[in-house]
């Protein structure tokens, strides 16, 4: 039985230090080495790396990734929650169908996708062109290349990832529940806030972790959809690796983003996370 | 048992092919070869090549820092090659096999970034500039007008720090590798400054836009920027009255090869006049072989964009390595620029 339990764990441990540990340990070495004039790395082992990154212009940028992760989320969370709500409230018959077109878009690369925004959002892009034929702006309405874009850019992509564990929580709820609070006098506003969401919790938060994380460290969509404007920690790390030549600074400019997620899961576990896992 | 029979059988036969034909690994940019090039190149010679392509130098230099990526000839630009020399990343090129070298540009022939051609031949040039909506912005001739008003929200900036800070350099008439910290500071202020102007910064995404006309104007490379015109009669291009960036790609064999002669044959077939046009032909760049350049339809030699006349070529600035302290420097005022 033991033996057995060895090998049937095999497989997961191999991928976990194979893809994972073992990657993780050559960015931390790297994030002590110096940068060598022509690019490379090599001794001396430094701490410069960390200590550059108190420089206002990287927590700035590091401040405001945050915030477009958090009203990302916001909006997911606003946007994702109701929709959820329809899907499991609706027949089984139509469950499939919704959920089914909730990951639809996943069959197409998120690039490409990302690429048909930009055309819809272009100045000669179907919006505009439409609003302009029908008369209802004179100029092009800037709808591409600021903070707006690129949070479009990233409600749109992690949407699904806040609906299917929401509704995946609500599916679940007891119909009798909603009847019993009803029974006792709740009107439908307080059934929702006070049986329904409590109950959808471990979904919610689940949910809100599946969209920060990918869009605090997204590069992608500030990079397409913001035209290189307004740039987030995402396109510094990977400046860092493309035209600075500086990998061991890029180790640990990535490896402080990865410890500030760390310490939120950690945090948001504690503070009552703890169906989450 | 017959199947398995047939399969060893294959196999044996694919191994035979693979130890008789020489193989030879090559590097090099995308879309910057002749659809022909390398099959005409096998049939002629009976070298297999194998043909990877990267999209930006420091794509390449990862790759092949380390002296075992397999890889035979490279094409880094020419501000690369002091660097990857330095590395000892270069193996020494042998005038004596190459004698097509003749061919090659006068202008290219003793190149400041490697002087006597011992690490480095010279394939393709280009340079940067500024293409423009003729009807929409008029005509610009400088860097400067990239700063007016008018150009407000229909204008892009190349998403590269060399280039952008290239141009408020010049602009404000200094080097375009200046390492002055003082005239990097000014590049930067001139930069910020113009930022409330830019749409945004673009690279080969601009040409899209410029013939969608979403744009007016935009700083952009000779040969993405003739794209452009050729889908897009209405556009226009200046090389800057106050000077502007040139480089140039080159072939070196690394180092690491143990296919010297092979190397020197393939990079001698690039140096023959037929094979260099039929390249630019498909590739649509500018060839740094002056007896390919005579092959060309004439509209294509004399075209200003990819060949400007002397006049114009005199206010170029060859692209040259920054001293660290300097590309760090750089590099972070290019993110002030960009997070600002």
């Amino acid at each position: 039985m033991n033996q057995l339990r060895t090998w049937f764990l095999a497989p997961a441990r191999l991928l976990t230090f194979g893809f994972f540990l073992a990657p993780l340990a050559i960015v931390v070495l790297y994030s002590f080495l110096t940068r060598g004039t022509y690019g490379g790395q090599g001794a001396p082992f430094t701490l410069e790396n960390y200590t550059r990154l108190a420089d206002p212009l990287y927590l700035e940028i590091l401040v405001k990734s945050f915030w477009i992760a958090i009203l990302s989320t916001a909006i997911c969370l606003v946007m994702g929650f109701p929709l959820a709500l329809f899907i499991a409230r609706s027949g089984p018959q139509w469950r499939g169908t919704w959920i089914n077109l909730v990951m639809l878009p996943f069959w197409t690369n998120f690039l490409v996708r990302t690429y048909a925004w930009m055309f819809l959002l272009r100045d000669t892009g179907l919006i505009n062109t439409a609003f302009q034929g029908l008369g209802l702006i004179s100029q092009p309405l800037p709808l591409l290349y600021n903070d707006g874009a690129v949070i479009l850019g990233l409600v749109y992509g992690y949407l699904p990832f806040m609906v299917l564990p929401i509704f995946s929580t609500l599916e679940r709820q007891d119909p009798f529940l909603l009847e019993a609070a009803a029974d006792l006098g709740a009107t439908p506003w307080q059934t929702l806030w006070r049986v329904t969401v409590p109950m959808a919790k471990p979904g919610i938060l689940a949910g809100s972790v599946l969209v920060f994380i990918p869009c605090l460290g997204a590069y992608l969509t500030p990079d397409l959809m913001g035209g290189g404007k307004s740039i987030m920690i995402g396109n510094v790390v990977q400046q860092q690796f493309t035209s600075s030549r500086d990998w061991p600074f890029g180790a640990a400019l990535s490896l402080v983003l990865t410890a500030l997620v760390m310490v939120l899961l950690w945090f948001i576990m504690r503070r009552g996370g703890k169906e989450l896992i | 048992m017959r199947r398995r029979t047939f399969f060893l059988s294959l196999s044996g036969l694919a191994g035979c092919t693979q130890n008789r034909a020489p193989r030879l690994n090559v590097y090099n940019w995308s879309d910057y070869i002749g659809t022909e090039t390398l099959a005409n190149f096998e049939k002629e010679t009976g070298i297999r090549v194998h043909y990877g392509v990267f999209e930006n130098n420091e794509e390449m230099l990862a790759k092949v820092f380390g002296g075992n990526s397999g890889w035979d000839i490279a094409f880094p630009s020419n501000y690369f090659i002091g660097p990857m020399r330095e590395s000892r990343l270069l193996a020494r090129i042998d005038r004596g096999q190459l004698k097509n070298l003749g061919n090659l540009d006068p202008m290219l022939a003793a190149p400041e970034w490697d002087p006597r051609l011992e690490h480095s031949v010279p394939y393709m040039w280009g340079a940067t500039g500024i293409v423009f909506n003729k009807s929409a912005a008029g005509g610009l001739k400088s860097w400067a007008d990239l700063w007016d008003e008018k150009h407000k929200g229909r204008m892009t900036m190349l998403d590269d720090p060399a280039d952008a800070i290239g141009a408020a350099l010049k602009k404000l008439g200094h080097s375009i590798n200046s390492p002055d910290a003082a005239h990097l500071a000014a590049a930067q202020a001139e930069l910020l400054r113009q930022k409330p102007l830019v749409r945004a910064y673009l690279n080969a995404e601009a040409r899209n836009q410029l013939i969608a006309g979403d744009l007016q104007a935009a700083q952009l490379w000779g040969t993405t920027s003739q794209q452009a015109i050729d889908a897009a009669p209405h556009l226009g291009f200046a090389y800057p009255v106050e000077g502007y960036a040139r480089y140039a790609d080159n072939a070196v064999i690394l180092r690491e090869s143990r296919r010297l002669d092979l190397a020197h044959r393939f990079i001698d077939y690039l140096l023959r006049p037929d094979v260099a046009a039929d390249i630019v032909k498909d590739s649509r760049t500018a060839s740094a072989n002056a007896a390919a350049r005579a092959l060309l339809p004439v509209q294509v030699r004399e075209n200003p964009v990819l060949y400007p006349p002397p006049e114009v070529l005199m206010r170029a600035e060859w692209f040259a390595p920054l001293p660290p302290a300097a590309q760090r420097l750089r590099d972070r005022y290019w993110t002030e620029i960009k997070s600002a």
